[in-house]
């Protein structure tokens, strides 16, 4: 049986009486693309601040390839392969896209702390950066202050910082939220095109976009898990067809 | 009655007045979010004030009303045509007002002079009680845990039994939900921050009669209501109330164990909450 | 960097130089003084314009390093070679342990820095059996490395301006490297910075530590220059003009704090020519900067600047 990369055992997030996140549960396996999907207020960007540690959750446990994350901080399971996108892009607007990307880059490393080289001597994190920025289509662009270019510009930014950090898996929170349909698709093929030793957790609302890449989907309503399958099963399912379309 | 016991008192007391003072402040952050650095300035210049009101009317009570008042006034246009302008920006704020009081303090300064002065009280409250074990104790320090305490009941009773008190509290917790039940949320920070300066000149004026007032005082009784507020946490008027009385008794006690380092004695206190609390008592987190 | 830049430096390098010979005495002292109060102010930039915490206690380090080379210097007789380094030694202690303050951010980590600052002044001004009291610690000799003695105010002059360079040239590494761009990435966003993986409240410790050291040592200038040091060295008004000497400056750069200390010390030597509410004017400068250039003359300079070139195109 393949290694569970993520392991979620009874999650709950309690806000002063709301449940935002009741019980949830879920195993992904190492290298599946895992798509979360469910009505506005389901709980899915909670779900991802409890399990990434931006949140602390009321009750529940968090593996992380088998190893106990619960009680670590949220650096500490960057560390360990967590890498995530938020949904409200959050970016650093006063620095250039490189200076952005040097930061994801070295985040994970000793060199975070170094105090007497500069930024520009290392070559190999410039070049990991220009990389970076090629590939998400922001090439040329490297010293532009992150607050001068587009939203959706922003948004391809936000994704190469997560995967600047070494992720072994990688938590998107609608990558796609707010793209023009061209840059809809670039994004989805490079999450398409992400090698599989990086297993992928995303939520999406783009049904088209989120069971095309989908090897399972995870449907939550109001902070429960109500459905777990294959996008087909999802798609064919009429409960989620009632959650998405009939009385919520 | 043993030393322990005097000396409680006198914490007591510092209490009470640090308390008119930080319950002014901690709500206006509360509710505001306005970090006013010149509350210490409104103390001085409120007992200032006060001083020369009583000493051209021989009334004390008119000393006290009328000292709140002109705090009042001063913090009005301070409010309205300075602090407004920095929005949320708690830096700004910081600088805006600690510049506003370096400006009045010279301007006391100017009109007032440099000499340490009293605000003259009514005989009645001055002199001295006999309490049990012959001792001979200030009568004024139990006028200002009086004075502290009226006013802590009815700032309770106004906070958690009124109307307006519920609007506060629940513009504390939440100032959207205040500004969506559609009222007029401007007349209330006005109001809130006229207590505060009310709460502030009527402090020095009660202060000023037995701590003297003098070039400099505005920042010392400053520094002491920002560690009340620290440690009773900013927004809440039970952390003010419980957090003056920390810092009333720690001060009394230092000063009386360890004269020369009473200072440390205040800022062990600080440094636990680093460690274990951050946000005080009673605060939430901004 | 941009010929026009380097032409500038090397200017104002050549008229620092002059300076004593030029301008006399007078001027020799008041500019010493925008030296080192500029260190200071660069110190309490190095978290406000990029680590984003606004601390108000800097005085602090600055006395305490000032109080322990007087006290060794004047009461001890110990020489400046191990004073110096002392003083630089205990401010940057005292800094490890106010840094507790970084477990609070935003306005609570402004009053808790005041209220630690305080504490300094309190002890400096009650505990007069160590400190002197009111008075201070007086008769600080000039500083004397072995055969090597600073013997006027005009030597002195050069020592100061030396040690700044010395300090300009380090800070410019520390903030280019990449602790520095991590200090500024946690002054935009704490919490992208943590997903990132740093451990943000550490990052803020060592660079409130790093402060103070540079706090302290332009206490320990201060001290030579100055020759005495009393609790007015660590009180609050000295925190407030070194944070006030940064923003007029402008926030972020290295000359910016320097600037700034020209403005604040040129303008307060000016005004108490003729008027004694040397305070009031301070406060005037506070409100008038916070209302009207909160982006200091580096800011000014950068909206001419921009002007001046859309004028051109325009």
């Amino acid at each position: 049986m393949a290694e569970q990369a993520l392991r979620v055992d009874g999650l709950a997030k309690v806000f002063g009486g709301l449940a935002a996140v009741d019980g949830v549960s879920l195993a992904v396996a190492a290298g599946e693309r895992r798509v979360l999907i469910g009505p506005n207020g389901a709980g899915k960007t909670t779900l991802f601040h409890c399990i990434t540690g931006t949140l602390k959750p009321t009750s529940g446990n968090v593996a992380l390839f088998g190893r106990d994350v619960t009680r670590l901080a949220e650096y500490s399971r960057t560390a360990l392969g967590m890498g995530r996108t938020f949904q409200i892009t959050n970016v650093f607007p006063d620095l250039t896209l490189g200076e952005n990307l040097a930061l994801a880059i070295v985040g994970t490393d000793r060199r975070k702390w170094v105090m007497h080289r500069p930024v520009a001597a290392y070559a190999a994190v410039r070049r990991q950066a220009l990389d970076s920025l090629e590939r998400v289509g922001l090439e040329g662009r490297a010293d532009q202050p992150a607050k001068l270019v587009s939203y959706g510009e922003r948004r391809q930014l936000e994704l190469a910082l997560a995967l600047n950090t070494n992720p072994k898996v990688l938590f998107l929170d609608e990558p796609c939220a707010g793209l023009s349909p061209a840059e809809r698709q670039r994004i989805s093929q490079m999450i398409a095109g992400l090698p599989r030793d990086i297993t992928v957790l995303m939520i999406e609302h783009d049904m088209d976009v989120a069971l095309g890449l989908a090897d399972s989907v995870t449907v939550l309503h109001q902070g429960r898990v109500i459905l777990e399958g294959s996008p087909d099963e999802v798609r064919a399912n009429s409960e989620v067809r009632d959650v998405y379309f009939g009385h919520a | 009655m043993t030393s322990a016991i005097l000396q409680a008192i006198n914490g007591v007391s510092l209490a009470a007045l640090l308390f008119l003072l930080a319950s002014g402040f901690t709500l206006s952050f509360g509710l505001m979010r306005v970090v006013n650095m010149a509350h210490g300035a409104y103390y001085l210049l409120g007992g200032y004030i006060g001083l020369s009101i009583a000493e051209k009317t021989g009334s004390f009570a008119l000393a006290l009303a009328g000292g709140g008042a002109a705090i009042v006034v001063v913090g009005y246009f301070i409010d309205r045509f300075l602090i407004r302008r920095t929005g949320e920006n708690h830096l700004a704020q910081v600088l805006l007002t600690v510049g506003v009081a370096f400006v009045l303090g010279d301007v006391a300064l100017q009109i007032w002079g440099g000499d340490n002065l009293m605000v003259p009280a009514p005989a009645y409250l001055k002199g001295a009680v006999i309490l049990p074990g012959d001792v001979y104790y200030p009568k004024y320090r139990f006028v200002l845990i009086f004075l502290g305490v009226a006013v802590g009941v009815l700032l309770w009773l106004l906070y958690k039994k009124t109307q307006l008190g519920a609007v506060v509290r629940a513009g504390v917790d939440d100032r959207e939900q205040v500004n969506a039940t559609g009222i007029n949320v401007d007349r209330l920070f006005v109001m809130v921050s006229a207590l505060a300066s009310f709460l502030a000149g009527l402090a020095g004026v009660a202060g000023g009669a037995f701590l003297t007032l003098y070039p400099g005082a505005e920042w010392e009784i400053l520094v002491y209501a920002l560690v009340v507020v620290i440690v009773g946490g900013l927004g809440s008027l039970e952390g003010a109330m419980i957090g003056a009385l920390i810092v009333g008794l720690l001060d009394a006690y230092g000063r009386w164990l360890l004269p020369e380092f009473s200072y440390f004695v205040l800022f062990g206190p600080i440094a636990l909450l680093m460690l274990f609390r951050p946000r005080g008592l009673f605060g939430r987190e901004y | 960097m941009g010929q026009g830049r380097l032409v500038l430096i090397l200017v104002a390098l050549a008229a620092a130089l002059a300076l004593p010979f030029a301008a006399g005495p007078f001027w020799t002292g008041l500019v010493t003084q925008m030296y080192i109060f500029g260190l200071l102010a660069l110190s309490v930039d190095l978290l406000l314009g990029h680590a984003g915490l606004f601390s108000l206690t800097h005085a602090s380090f600055f006395a305490v390093s000032a109080y322990t080379v007087a006290i060794l210097q004047v009461r001890y007789g110990v020489p400046t070679a191990l004073a110096a380094p002392a003083g630089i030694l205990m401010g940057t202690a005292l800094a490890l342990l106010f840094g507790l303050a970084v477990r609070t951010r935003g306005v609570y980590f402004i009053l808790i820095t005041i209220a630690f600052g305080y504490v300094v002044w309190g002890v400096a001004h009650r505990w007069s059996s160590f400190t002197g009291g009111d008075n201070g610690v007086t008769n600080v000799p000039f500083p004397a490395l072995g055969p090597l003695a600073v013997g006027s105010h005009t030597q002195y002059y050069y020592v100061v301006l030396a040690a700044i360079v010395l300090c300009g040239l380090g800070y410019r590494v520390l903030i280019r490297s990449p602790f520095g761009l991590a200090l500024r990435g946690i002054k935009a966003s704490e919490t992208r910075m943590q997903s990132l993986g740093y451990r943000t409240s550490l990052h803020l410790y060592a660079a409130f530590a790093l402060s103070g050291a540079l706090a302290s040592f332009a206490g320990v200038l201060y001290v030579y220059y100055n020759k005495f040091v009393n609790p007015v060295a660590a009180s609050f008004p000295v925190s407030v003009e070194a944070a006030l000497m940064a923003i007029v400056g402008g926030t972020g750069t290295i000359v910016g704090p320097f600037l700034g200390a020209a403005v604040v010390l040129g303008l307060r030597n000016w005004v108490s020519s003729f008027v004694e509410m040397h305070h009031a004017i301070m406060g005037v400068v506070f409100i008038a900067t916070v209302l009207w250039a909160p982006q200091g003359l580096v800011g000014i300079a950068a909206r001419i600047r921009a002007r001046l070139a859309k004028g051109r195109d325009g």
